[in-house]
C-alpha cells in the first residue's frame, strides 16, 4: 500500500531532495552570514542584555543575596 | 545628542509573573492527580470530570499554555522593552494580552473537565476559543513588532529574533490545525480526516513544542543567562546560526510523531532525517549557554537563578538529544507509545520550561520590586527538592517505557507472544507509577516553598511599576563601527519575513503532499461512514479522551498484528474527522476492537473494568449507563461531517438517521439481554459507545482482498522486527 502512495505521487522524490538543498543553503548561508561579521559588532551585540539604559550589573544581585 | 526619557512597564510583567506561579502550581496539581490515578483509579474521586481522559488535557494545556505561556510573556515584556530601549508599543494591548490569555485558560480549565474538547493533544480547545486565543495572539504579536519598531536600540539582539518567530509560527501552527466546521457552539469536526488530520495535527503539536515551548524559552535564555552572569553571551556567532538553523529544521521533524503509521513512508523518513539533524543546532545552543558561564561558575554555587539555569540548559541538551534518537525509527518502534515519551517530555517541561521559569523568577522578583530575595536557603531547598522531582519522575517512566516496549515485542521460542494479555504488561509498570508520583510530589513541594519565597520577597520590598530609562532616538544613533554586514539585525520586518519564509516552506512541503495523498490513499470500497448511533458513540469516545490511552493503529510488525490483527491502512481512516490514533498506549490499541467481545463485555467493562480484566488501572465509566445520548445534536453533526466530506446523502439527518439509530440500539439492547443485562434503555450512552467499538477496524474484514495490499505477515517480515 505504502509503495501504491510512492509510486502514485509523481516526482516524490523530489520532496526529500528539495528539503535537503534547501537546508544545506539555508544553513550555509547562516554560516556565511556569522562568519562575515565583524569582531566589534559581534561584541557590541553580545552585550546588548547588559546595557539597558538602566543599571546594568549582576554584581549587585549577588551581593544582596548575601548580604 | 538628543536624549529621550522613557519608562519601561513593570506592572505587566508583575502580573504575568504571579499568573505563572498560580497556574505553575494548578498545572503539576492536575498532572500529580492523574498520575496518580494511573495506581489509584479511585483518584478520579468517583467524577466524570476529573477522570484521567479528562484531566490529562487539563494538564497538559495548564503546563504549556497556563505556566509556560505566562512565564514566556513575562520573560519577553520584561526583556524586550529593556533590548529595544522602549516602553511596549501599547499598554492596552499588553493588558488585553494578560487578561484574554488567562481568559482562555480559564475557558479550558472549565470546558475540558466538561469533555467539550477536539482531542487534538494541546488543541484541544473548542472553536470559539480557539478564535480568542487568535485574536489574543494577535494583539501580542501587534505589541511585540510595534515595541521593536520604536526601539531605541538599532540592532535587534538574537533573543528578539526567536520571539518573532514564535510570534509568526504559533500563528501559522494554531490557525492551521484549528480549520473546523462547527456543528454547535461546542462540537466541531476538522476539515482533514485520517492521514491528512493526523499529518496535519503533528505538524502543529511537534512545532508547538518547538515554537511556544523552546524558541521563546532560547529567547529568555540568551537574555536572562547573561544578565545573571554578568558577562556576554559566549558566542553571537554561533547564537545567529543557532537560530537560523534550529528554525528552519524544526519545521519539518513533524512526522516523526507518526513513524510506522499509515503516513506514507517517505513523509516519516524525511521527519526522521531533519529531527536527527536537529540535534546540531540545538546543541549548539546548549553549548552557548553554558560556555556564557565560563569563568563565572563561581557565581553558579552562590547564585540559586545560576543554578536553576544550568539545570534548565542541561535538561535542554538532554532532551533535545533524545529527541532526535527517539525519532530514529528503530528506536521509535521501541519507545512509541510507551512511557519512554512522558519521560522524554518531562525533561523538557520539568527541566528545561520548568527551571528556566523559576530562575527568571527568582532573578526578577527582587528586581520588580527593589529589595533582595527573601530567603537563599529556601531557594536552594526548592532547587534540591525540583531536581530529586525530576529524577523521580524521569528514571522510573524510562524504566517503565523499555520495560513495556520489550515486553510487548517478546516472543516464546514457539513463536507465541510472551504476554499476550496486555494487561500483564502494565501490572509490571505500577511500582514505576507510584514512584513517578513521588517524583511529582517532591516537584510540587519545591514549587510551592518557591511560591512562598518569592510571596516573602515581594512583602518585603516596594514595587517599582515603573522604570526610568534613557537612551537617544535611533535616529540621532548611529552604530559606532559602521553598518557592514548588519543590515538584517536593522530592519525587524525584513528578518520576520525572511523567518516566515523559512517555516513556511518547511510547512508548505510537508503540507502540499498532504493534498496530493488525498487522490492517492487507495481507495477500500468496504469502508463505510459511520452510522449515526456510531458517530454520537465517537463523540462520546472523544469527550472522555479515551484516544489518551488508547491508540487506533496498529503498526506493521508481528507483534502487534498478532496481538491485534490486521495492520492499519491508510485508507481505513477517509471518514475519520478527527483522527484519533493518539500517542501512548497506557491500555491495548482498538483499532481492531470491533467484534471481539460480546456487547454485554463492553458493558460490564465500562461499568467496571475490573470485573472483566482483574487489576485493570482503567477508571470506571459508571455515568454511560445513565446518561442519555444527546440525539437532539444528530442533525448538526451528521450536516458538519456532510460539510467535511463525509458523503452522507441528503436529508440522511432529517428522519432517515434517527430511524437507523434507532434500529441499531434496539437490536444492541437485545444483545444485552442475551448476555443477561436487561432494562437498558436504548438511548443510553453506553449503547452508543457499544455500537462505536464494535464497528471499529471491521471495515476492512469485509472487503474482497485487493492488490497492492500486503498481507499482515508479508509487511511483518519485511520490516524485519522482533
Amino acid at each position: 500500500m505504502i509503495k501504491n502512495v510512492l509510486s502514485d505521487i509523481g516526482g516524490v522524490g523530489l520532496y526529500g531532495i528539495a528539503s535537503v538543498l534547501l537546508f544545506f543553503l539555508v544553513f550555509s548561508g547562516a554560516i556565511v552570514f556569522a562568519l562575515l561579521k565583524k569582531k566589534s559588532f559581534l561584541n557590541y551585540m553580545g552585550a546588548l542584555p547588559l546595557s539597558d539604559g538602566t543599571e546594568t550589573d549582576s554584581k549587585k544581585q549577588t551581593d544582596s543575596l548575601h548580604e | 545628542m538628543k536624549i529621550d526619557t522613557f519608562k519601561y512597564d513593570n506592572r505587566i510583567v508583575r502580573a504575568f509573573a504571579i499568573a505563572t506561579v498560580i497556574w505553575a502550581i494548578v498545572g503539576f496539581t492536575a498532572g500529580l492527580l492523574a498520575a496518580v490515578q494511573l495506581f489509584w483509579p479511585e483518584a478520579n474521586l468517583n467524577l466524570q470530570y476529573t477522570t484521567f481522559g479528562r484531566l490529562r488535557p487539563l494538564h497538559t494545556n495548564a503546563v504549556i499554555f497556563a505556566f509556560v505561556g505566562n512565564g514566556m510573556f513575562m520573560g519577553i515584556y520584561y526583556s524586550l522593552q529593556r533590548l529595544c530601549k522602549a516602553r511596549m508599543f501599547s499598554d492596552a494591548l499588553s493588558w488585553l494580552n494578560f487578561w484574554g490569555w488567562n481568559a482562555i485558560i480559564v475557558a479550558a480549565a472549565v470546558t475540558l473537565p466538561l469533555g467539550i474538547t477536539t482531542s487534538k493533544e494541546y488543541a484541544e480547545l473548542e472553536w470559539p476559543i480557539d478564535i480568542a486565543i487568535a485574536v489574543v495572539w494577535v494583539a501580542f504579536a501587534v505589541n511585540l513588532f510595534g515595541t521593536i519598531i520604536r526601539r531605541r536600540e538599532k540592532h535587534i539582539y538574537v533573543a528578539i529574533w526567536f520571539y518573532i518567530s514564535c510570534a509568526i509560527t504559533v500563528a501559522v501552527l494554531h490557525i492551521g490545525n484549528s480549520l473546523v466546521i462547527p456543528a454547535s457552539l461546542f462540537k466541531s469536526y476538522p476539515i482533514y480526516a485520517g492521514v491528512q488530520d493526523a499529518l496535519m495535527q503533528w505538524w502543529y503539536g511537534h512545532n508547538a513544542v518547538a515554537f511556544f515551548l523552546t524558541t521563546p524559552y532560547l529567547g529568555l535564555m540568551y537574555y536572562f543567562l547573561p544578565k545573571a552572569a554578568g558577562r556576554p553571551v559566549f558566542s553571537y556567532r554561533l547564537s545567529i546560526i543557532h537560530f537560523w538553523a534550529l528554525i528552519f529544521i524544526y519545521i519539518w521533524a513533524g512526522p516523526h510523531h507518526l513513524l510506522y503509521t499509515a503516513l506514507p513512508d517517505w513523509a516519516q523518513s524525511l521527519g526522521m532525517v531533519f529531527s536527527v539533524m536537529l540535534v546540531a543546532p540545538s546543541w549548539g545552543g546548549m553549548l552557548n549557554g553554558l560556555l556564557t558561564l565560563r569563568g563565572a561558575w563561581d557565581k553558579v554555587r552562590q547564585e540559586p537563578m545560576l543554578k536553576f539555569m544550568v539545570v534548565a540548559i542541561t535538561a535542554y541538551g538532554m532532551a533535545t538529544l533524545e529527541g532526535p534518537l527517539l525519532s530514529i525509527k528503530s528506536v521509535n518502534s521501541l519507545s512509541h507509545y510507551t512511557d519512554w515519551t512522558i519521560a522524554h517530555v518531562h525533561t523538557g517541561a520539568l527541566g528545561w520550561n520548568g527551571f528556566l521559569t523559576f530562575s527568571i523568577l527568582y532573578w526578577l522578583f527582587p528586581k520588580l520590586w527593589n529589595t533582595k530575595l527573601y530567603s537563599v536557603k529556601l531557594a536552594n531547598w526548592h532547587f534540591w527538592l525540583g531536581l530529586m522531582g525530576i529524577m523521580f519522575y524521569a528514571i522510573p517512566m524510562y524504566w517503565a517505557g523499555v520495560t513495556q516496549g520489550l515486553m510487548w515485542k517478546e516472543f516464546t521460542p514457539d513463536g507465541f507472544l510472551r504476554y499476550p494479555n496486555f494487561l500483564e504488561t502494565v501490572l509490571q509498570l505500577i511500582p514505576m507509577y507510584r514512584l513517578r508520583a513521588i517524583g511529582g510530589t517532591l516537584f510540587i513541594i519545591g514549587a510551592c516553598i518557591g511560591a512562598y519565597n518569592l510571596y516573602r520577597t515581594a512583602k518585603s520590598g516596594k514595587f517599582e511599576p515603573d522604570t526610568e530609562a534613557q537612551a537617544a532616538p535611533l535616529s540621532d544613533n548611529p552604530h559606532p563601527t559602521g553598518t557592514g554586514h548588519r543590515w538584517l539585525e536593522a530592519k525587524p520586518m525584513l528578518l520576520t519575513a525572511l523567518s516566515a519564509v523559512a517555516i513556511l516552506i518547511g510547512g508548505a512541503i510537508e503540507v502540499i503532499p498532504l493534498y496530493l495523498i488525498k487522490e492517492n490513499v487507495p481507495t477500500i470500497t468496504s469502508v463505510k461512514p459511520y452510522t449515526a448511533l456510531e458517530v454520537l458513540g465517537r463523540d462520546i469516545y472523544i469527550r472522555e479522551g479515551c484516544v489518551g490511552c488508547h491508540s487506533q493503529m496498529v503498526r506493521p510488525f508481528r507483534s502487534e498484528t498478532e496481538r491485534y490483527g490486521e495492520y492499519s491502512k491508510a485508507g481505513e481512516f477517509v471518514y475519520e474527522h478527527p483522527f484519533l490514533w493518539g500517542s501512548k498506549r497506557t491500555g491495548p490499541d482498538l483499532h481492531r476492537e470491533g467484534g471481539r467481545y460480546p456487547d454485554a463485555w463492553h458493558y460490564n467493562h465500562m461499568e467496571n473494568p475490573r470485573s472483566t480484566s482483574p487489576g485493570s488501572i482503567m477508571p470506571p465509566y459508571p455515568w454511560l449507563l445513565t446518561q442519555k445520548l444527546d440525539t437532539n445534536a444528530l442533525p448538526a453533526r451528521i450536516a458538519a461531517l456532510r460539510k467535511v466530506g463525509v458523503p452522507y446523502p441528503d436529508g440522511f439527518e432529517n428522519g432517515p438517521a434517527q430511524k437507523e439509530l434507532e434500529a441499531q440500539a434496539r437490536k444492541i439492547v437485545g444483545n444485552l439481554q442475551l448476555g443477561m443485562i436487561s432494562n437498558t434503555p436504548p438511548d443510553a450512552e453506553i449503547i452508543g459507545m457499544i455500537a462505536y467499538l464494535q464497528r471499529l477496524g471491521t471495515d476492512i474484514k469485509a472487503a474482497p482482498p485487493q492488490a497492492g495490499i500486503t498481507p499482515a505477515t508479508d509487511q511483518a517480515v519485511a520490516t524485519a522486527n522482533p
